[in-house]
């Protein structure tokens, strides 16, 4: 019930549209024209995008770990879906490397809780995929929404930023631009994972509301935690 | 209230690094710039002392008192050393690895080679560093010595190429401070020609601190092994877990 509403709230949203109209400038200016003007990041733009990069971070580990966890238990009541969760742990793991590489590019500091969040993360795949196909994708369904929801507000403020620049006659780097695409692609892949859980009976979980509900505050939690520490 | 300053710093120096974007202003502006700048040619003389800041204010055109612009005083000299050798440290890496391949196998090989030209870069105020290191050490200084310390051992790690980004980045961090930190003042009394003793007692140091890391390493590896098949153990003889 709560989760697909979230994907017409997001690409509702005017500004979330399409990946097409965020790459056209408004302005006509190329990147490759030498007279490029890019204003010093503030401190509280870059506390932003490097908090933004370690907690993503740190929910891609936990997705790859969720997802190594479940696959054994799902495939083995249900060999069906190998290739579903094939498919989604093979999109999970190359998340995951994106950041990986964004925040060592960056120069990011990762989360210092990473061992705590790897123990979490398959403790919570393996006790859903032990309650049986529907917990697992409950907890899918839950995780998804959650991350989609945090994926979108990233976007927001990052399209906050951008257009901030715009307006006071600043150019926007392609760092950025190509920052706020991952980000664009990486959400719509999650939200098609939501996608394929409540297709495959996630909302038949019991209790499907006390599942979900305790699966997404303990993300909300995750993802308060990982922004700071 | 210093907490929160200091946090502020920390968060804003340690934050995201851009590659596009210009760099926000250092440490200092262009008047302490001007009057640090020629201050630090007198270290080898007046030592990281307040006589060597008035003397740069006054070659720098300021009167004396403009040394007053400089609240930590002779500390902002010794941090203006530190900062300025931390950063002529990737104008270095070009001509120390000739081949810019970043193979990984070479990251330890570069460690040492970019903290030997770190410590290098001491040579010419050695006279004076054990004074300086003092001044470091007093308490109201730790934090921002500390802090400049880290940025030194996340500079050396990120222009060695590593790309850890697991819990490793802590250990390797902390590691090469506290070998970097037990280098430059076991430096600070050698005698021996070209700092040979120096240069050996970093080999060794890196060394162990490497032998220790592939060791964790090999430990959770065959943790990891076990642990897993005992699972599938368990799994094969029809439990459900």
């Amino acid at each position: 019930m709560t989760a697909i509403p979230l994907r017409y709230l997001s690409s509702g949203s005017p500004a979330l549209t399409s990946s097409t109209a965020s790459t056209s400038h408004p302005n006509g200016s190329n990147p490759t024209s030498g007279t490029r003007r890019l204003k010093p990041l503030a401190a509280s733009q870059r506390a932003f995008l490097s908090s933004a990069l370690r907690v993503n971070q740190a929910g891609e580990l936990a997705a790859t770990l969720i997802y190594t966890a479940q696959t054994p238990h799902v495939v083995a009541r249900e060999p069906h879906l190998r290739p579903l969760m094939q498919h989604m742990y093979d999109q999970e793991a190359a998340h995951l490397s994106t950041f990986n590489a964004l925040i060592a590019r960056h120069r990011v500091r990762p989360t210092a809780l990473y061992p705590v969040w790897s123990v979490l993360a398959t403790g919570l795949g393996w006790s859903t995929a032990l309650m049986g196909r529907e917990a697992a994708m409950a907890c899918t369904e839950a995780v998804e929404t959650e991350i989609g929801g945090h994926y979108n507000s990233q976007i927001r403020a990052l399209l906050e930023m951008v257009s901030g620049w715009e307006a006071e006659g600043y150019d926007v780097g392609d760092e950025l631009r190509d920052l706020i695409r991952t980000l664009r692609r990486i959400r719509d892949e999650e939200l098609e994972h939501l996608d394929h859980a409540v297709q495959h009976d996630a909302q038949k979980a019991e209790p499907h509301w006390l599942l979900t509900g305790v699966i997404r505050a303990g993300c909300r939690g995750a993802i308060w935690v990982s922004e700071r520490v | 209230m210093l907490l929160l300053c200091s946090r502020a710093v920390h968060r804003c120096r340690r934050a995201y690094h851009s590659y596009d974007h210009p760099k926000s202003a250092g440490p200092f502006n262009a008047a302490e710039e001007a009057i640090l700048a020629a201050a630090y040619r007198q270290v080898p003389e007046h030592g990281f002392t307040d006589a060597a800041l008035a003397i740069g204010a006054r070659e720098a055109g300021y009167l004396d008192i403009s040394t007053n612009l400089l609240s930590d005083g002779a500390f902002s000299l010794i941090q203006w050393h530190l900062v300025q050798q931390r950063e002529a440290l990737a104008a270095r890496k070009a001509a120390l690895f000739a081949d810019d391949s970043s193979d990984p196998s070479a990251v330890a090989a570069r460690v040492e080679a970019l903290t030997w030209e770190r410590l290098l870069g001491n040579t010419d105020v050695m006279g004076r560093w054990q004074e300086a290191l003092a001044v470091m050490a007093q308490p109201s200084y730790i934090p921002e010595s500390v802090k400049e310390l880290a940025m030194l051992a996340d500079e050396i790690l990120f222009l060695a190429g590593d790309v850890a980004v697991d819990p490793t980045w802590y250990t390797k961090r902390a590691s090469l401070s506290t070998i970097y930190a037990a280098a430059e003042l076991y430096m600070t009394t050698d005698h021996s020609p070209g700092y040979f003793d120096t240069r050996n007692f970093l080999r060794r140091r890196l060394g162990e601190a490497n032998e220790f890391g592939s060791a964790a390493h090999a430990i959770r590896q065959w943790v990891g092994f076990t642990a897993s098949a005992g699972l599938n153990m368990l799994r094969s003889k029809g439990m459900r877990i």
